[in-house]
């Protein structure tokens, strides 16, 4: 475990910027597996979610000089570097593997899509089975989050799949994420 | 903008989960600058996304601590100092305690300094526009309060009239006397409240254009054929109201007549514009 505990985000920021080998471990005890659990959930396999929590770290060490605490929270900086560099590499490896893009039904249908995949190898479905908050939400409105946050439709191909005004998918994604701040609320 | 019914429009959550088009996220960026609650709102919003990832966080694979690091090195991301050994080392919680404090010493205070006076000034800048605004909005409010006030002084007058006028037609003691246009002016109309008991004696002007300037109408009892002097109707009175004249004990008839300014001691007949007999 690294010597360091409960830095400021300040300090942090600033060894990070020094490149300081103890603000990486801090950085990698205290965020990785949070980065961790959102690449997860995005690319399709551990195998491929190891290569992209590597990435994320180059990046936030590359770029930390370009983190403005002015503008924004470190750890949400972080969270969206994670999740961009896996959406963008999900993106690359179904172009290469030229597979046909069946998150929605994945969705929609997890319990059947795990008896599915239950002998394809490094599907999603591998990481099915860990703690999810969001399977509390109202259907309607976890759907929402997931495609917007985890595979990352744009708000027009949502209300296009979904079948609803644009509108409402703003007045939803509201809704669903009142809802999940009171469940996270009650997690803690 | 009403900022509670666009915070409420979940383009906030739109926001940070991504889906925020350019346009929307250009206008939430300039808006954020200038209002504390959509910032707020913002950081609220990316926190309950922090702790969604808190609360779905996976346990990393072992060795990948080590792994990253050494990638680090070999993009020659770490600095020459570290790079003495470049296997991971844990350095000593001194060295790094101290490092801290030397770095919060010179780096971090004239940091923050420089935050507080950004915020300062951006806070002074909000204020000075929200008082040029607030400045202006309270004289538009003035000046309408101004106007309905007036207004209502006005129309609170005139009902202190009608209940005084409305008071004499109630009173059983009061004797109405409706005084009519004489011949060449039909149209005329007058009324005369008049007290049996106290004897007073209340004109009011019904229908009678305005006195010309220099001119005034005085009010006559006749009396057993002869004209008393029952008072003028005051010139700045409201055209509504009940103007308390002479008192007059006893009459068989009142008429108005057209006099010069302050009345006459006698009627001029060739004036008269209105009479009715009890």
């Amino acid at each position: 475990m690294s010597p360091l505990h409960n830095l400021s985000e300040e300090t942090l920021i600033l060894l990070l910027k020094k490149k300081n080998q103890q603000a990486f471990s801090y950085l990698y005890d205290h965020y990785a597996s949070a980065l961790f659990g959102v690449i997860c959930r995005i690319v399709d396999s551990s195998e491929h979610a190891e290569e992209v929590i590597q990435d994320v770290f180059v990046k936030i060490w590359r770029h930390i000089d370009l983190f403005d605490i002015e503008k924004g929270r470190l750890y949400t900086w972080m969270i969206n570097i994670a999740r961009n560099t896996a959406l963008d590499h999900r993106k690359s490896k179904a172009i290469i593997n030229e597979k046909k893009n069946q998150p929605l039904s994945n969705i929609v249908n997890r319990e059947e899509e795990q008896d599915q995949s239950q002998n394809e190898q490094h599907t999603k479905a591998d990481f099915i089975g860990f703690k999810n908050i969001l399977d509390n939400l109202k259907p309607e409105w976890r759907i929402l989050i997931e495609m917007a946050y985890y595979e990352g439709y744009t708000q027009q191909e949502i209300a296009e799949q979904l079948a609803v005004p644009l509108g409402t998918v703003k007045t939803r994604t509201r809704a669903a994420f009142l809802q999940l701040q009171q469940l996270l609320k009650e997690y803690r | 903008m009403d900022i509670k019914a666009y915070i409420s429009s979940g383009i906030i959550e739109s926001y940070v989960l991504g889906l925020a088009s350019e346009e929307e996220v250009s206008i939430l960026n300039c808006i954020r600058k200038n209002n504390i609650e959509v910032e707020q709102a913002i950081a609220e919003a990316e926190i309950a996304l922090e702790a969604l990832a808190d609360s779905q966080a996976m346990e990393m694979p072992m060795q990948l601590k080590q792994n990253i690091w050494d990638k680090l090195n070999t993009e020659n991301l770490i600095p020459n100092q570290d790079i003495e050994s470049t296997k991971y080392r844990e350095v000593p919680s001194d060295d790094i305690n101290e490092q801290i404090s030397i770095e919060r010493n010179k780096a971090i205070v004239p940091f923050k300094s420089y935050r507080w006076a950004i915020a300062a000034s951006l806070l002074l800048a909000i204020s000075v526009g929200a008082n040029i605004f607030m400045y202006q909005r309270n004289g538009d409010t003035q000046s309408q309060l101004d106007q309905q006030v007036s207004l209502l002084h006005k129309q609170q007058s005139k009902l202190a009239v009608l209940q005084d006028k409305w008071n004499l037609v109630q009173n059983p003691a009061i004797k109405t006397i409706p005084l009519k246009g004489v011949d060449n002016k039909p149209d005329y109309r007058a009324l005369v409240f008049w007290d049996q008991a106290s004897k007073a004696v209340y004109l009011s002007i019904e229908h009678m254009p305005v006195a010309p300037k220099g001119k005034q109408y005085q009010l006559w009892a006749m009396v057993d054929g002869k004209p008393v002097n029952a008072g003028v109707f005051p010139l700045d009175a409201n055209e509504d109201i009940a103007s308390k004249m002479l008192d007059i004990p006893t009459a068989q008839a009142f008429a108005i007549t057209l006099e010069d300014e302050g009345g006459k001691d006698a009627p001029t007949l060739s004036a008269l514009c209105v009479m009715g007999s009890i």
